[in-house]
């Protein structure tokens, strides 16, 4: 009897699929893997997969390495995504025509993995799920938006954004290989490899903020609603987000509307320990950017909680930061 | 003479008849010692030949691996290889190549040339880059 109020207790308490699922197991020998296959190219994948994998001992490990090749050896092809999205925007209400583009497109984008290791979201996506084919691993494409502070978040453009879905241990996860292999400069067009390991396996409730699917099975909320309404409405999260934080709850929303002087309160859960005094603001009113401390900062357990009054009106864009790591932004309106 | 003949006939046909009775028994038998060859023939190795093309003609490079193992193969220009290794009844091949739909083809006793028709991998191509630029929000003054 008591053996199942317990059990009743876990299930219901199970908590969202996450990198912590796995604390018990030590990525550092499938990264070892990873590394030491650099010089692999994907002209003989079912070679490169069986070096990756073979001599690890779970699934886990051996999709940590397959993820980890694929992030430091994939670059992202800045022209090729802008390319797409001009002829995608341009076709979106033409179906034959985008087919025509997409299978045209595509054969590029496949000869450019192959023979110079570059693409976008989608190849990444695709090449993480074949090679996790191959090593007999439950992996699939996820299509949809991802949310960034450069795309264009009040308008409804088509799908723009691609990413993965893995079983492990009869559990579904979600990663991003793409985000995870590091950032293009816009201005420049040039990819930097700069991996960031918060979009692996990444909790739920914090990936649902700047990636919401197509399909929404792969929101991966059991019981709770999450409408592309709210994703629209949420707040930008930044890449470092996703290495500090494994949580974001308050506020839900972006733009925000107070009086002068009420209080605001910011609540998120950490990822690792971090100086509570290397908690700020950068708070930008229109002409100048100014570095803030919260009126209040406390962390409790691993809940972080802010608490800030604005005292004169304006507009304001809010850029919260952990030290030098931008993790989201807020705009108030404070009348 | 007539009569002879009669009789020669008749024991010919009954001759004959004797012989496809005995044909249609022995038969089973020899049914029998065919399935013995092709129990060795399980044991036996097959050299296994192919070609891999898709809807517009052979394809190079694709590559053939034995699933559980290092050894494998890549097409030629004609879309044609062979595998380096002998194959045994139940060995299962896996094809692969970049943006086609992987295939799995099973080894059977009667497997000795595999003509194989991989069709491409039918993928959305979208792709927006993270960003680490702050927002700025757009403003009327």
């Amino acid at each position: 009897m008591h053996m199942r109020y317990l059990l009743l207790f876990i299930v219901a308490f199970q908590s969202h699929a996450q990198i912590s699922d796995f604390d018990h197991i030590d990525f550092s020998k499938a990264d070892q893997a990873a590394l030491s296959c650099k010089n692999e190219g994907l002209n003989n994948m079912p070679m490169l997969v069986y070096n990756l994998t073979s001599h690890l001992d779970t699934d886990a490990e051996r999709f940590r390495a397959i993820y980890m090749w694929v992030c430091h050896n994939i670059a992202n092809d800045y022209t090729l995504y802008l390319r797409n999205k001009r002829k995608r925007n341009k076709y979106q209400n033409d179906s034959i025509k985008l087919k025509t583009w997409n299978d045209r497109f595509k054969k590029e984008v496949f000869r450019k993995l192959l023979k110079q290791e570059r693409t976008l979201c989608t190849g990444y996506a695709y090449i993480v799920q074949e090679l996790s084919k191959l090593a007999n691993l439950n992996c699939e494409i996820v299509h949809g938006y991802g949310r960034t502070s450069m795309t264009d978040i009040d308008e409804l453009d088509p799908p723009n954004h691609s990413w993965n879905a893995v079983k492990l241990d009869k559990k579904w996860y979600l990663c991003d290989p793409t985000w995870a292999s590091g950032i293009p400069d816009p201005k420049t067009n040039i990819f930097k490899f700069e991996y960031n390991d918060g979009y692996f396996l990444s909790n739920t409730n914090l990936f649902i903020i700047n990636h919401f699917p197509q399909d929404e099975k792969w929101t991966l909320m059991e019981n709770e609603a999450y409408l592309f309404n709210d994703f629209l409405a949420a707040p930008i999260l930044y890449g470092k987000a996703y290495t500090n934080l494994t949580e974001h709850n308050t506020p839900k929303q972006m733009h925000q509307s107070l009086h002068k002087n009420e209080i605001v309160r910011f609540i998120y859960q950490l990822k690792k320990i971090i100086d509570i005094e290397s908690v700020h603001f950068l708070i930008d009113d229109g002409f100048t950017n100014k570095k803030v401390k919260p009126n209040s900062i406390t962390i409790d357990n691993q809940s972080l909680q802010l608490e800030y009054q604005f005292n004169s009106n304006g507009f304001y864009d809010v850029h919260l930061y952990i030290s030098d790591d931008l993790i989201s932004t807020y705009t108030f309106s404070v009348k | 003479m007539k009569a002879l003949t009669i009789k020669n006939i008749a024991q010919a046909l009954s001759f004959m008849t004797i012989a496809i009775f005995a044909t249609l028994i022995s038969n089973p038998v020899y049914a029998q010692s065919q399935n013995v060859a092709t129990a060795i023939n399980v044991d036996q190795q097959l050299t296994i030949k192919g070609k891999v093309s898709d809807d517009k003609g052979p394809l190079l490079g694709v590559n053939i691996v034995l699933k559980g193992s290092k050894i494998g193969v890549i097409t030629d220009e004609n879309g044609e290889f062979t595998f380096p290794k002998s194959l045994s009844s139940g060995d299962i091949l896996v094809f692969s190549y970049l943006g086609f739909e992987k295939q799995n083809i099973i080894i059977d006793a009667k497997t000795t040339y595999i003509n194989l028709l991989m069709s491409s991998d039918l993928v959305e191509m979208m792709g927006a880059p993270n960003a680490d630029k702050p927002y700025k929000s757009k403003r009327s003054n």
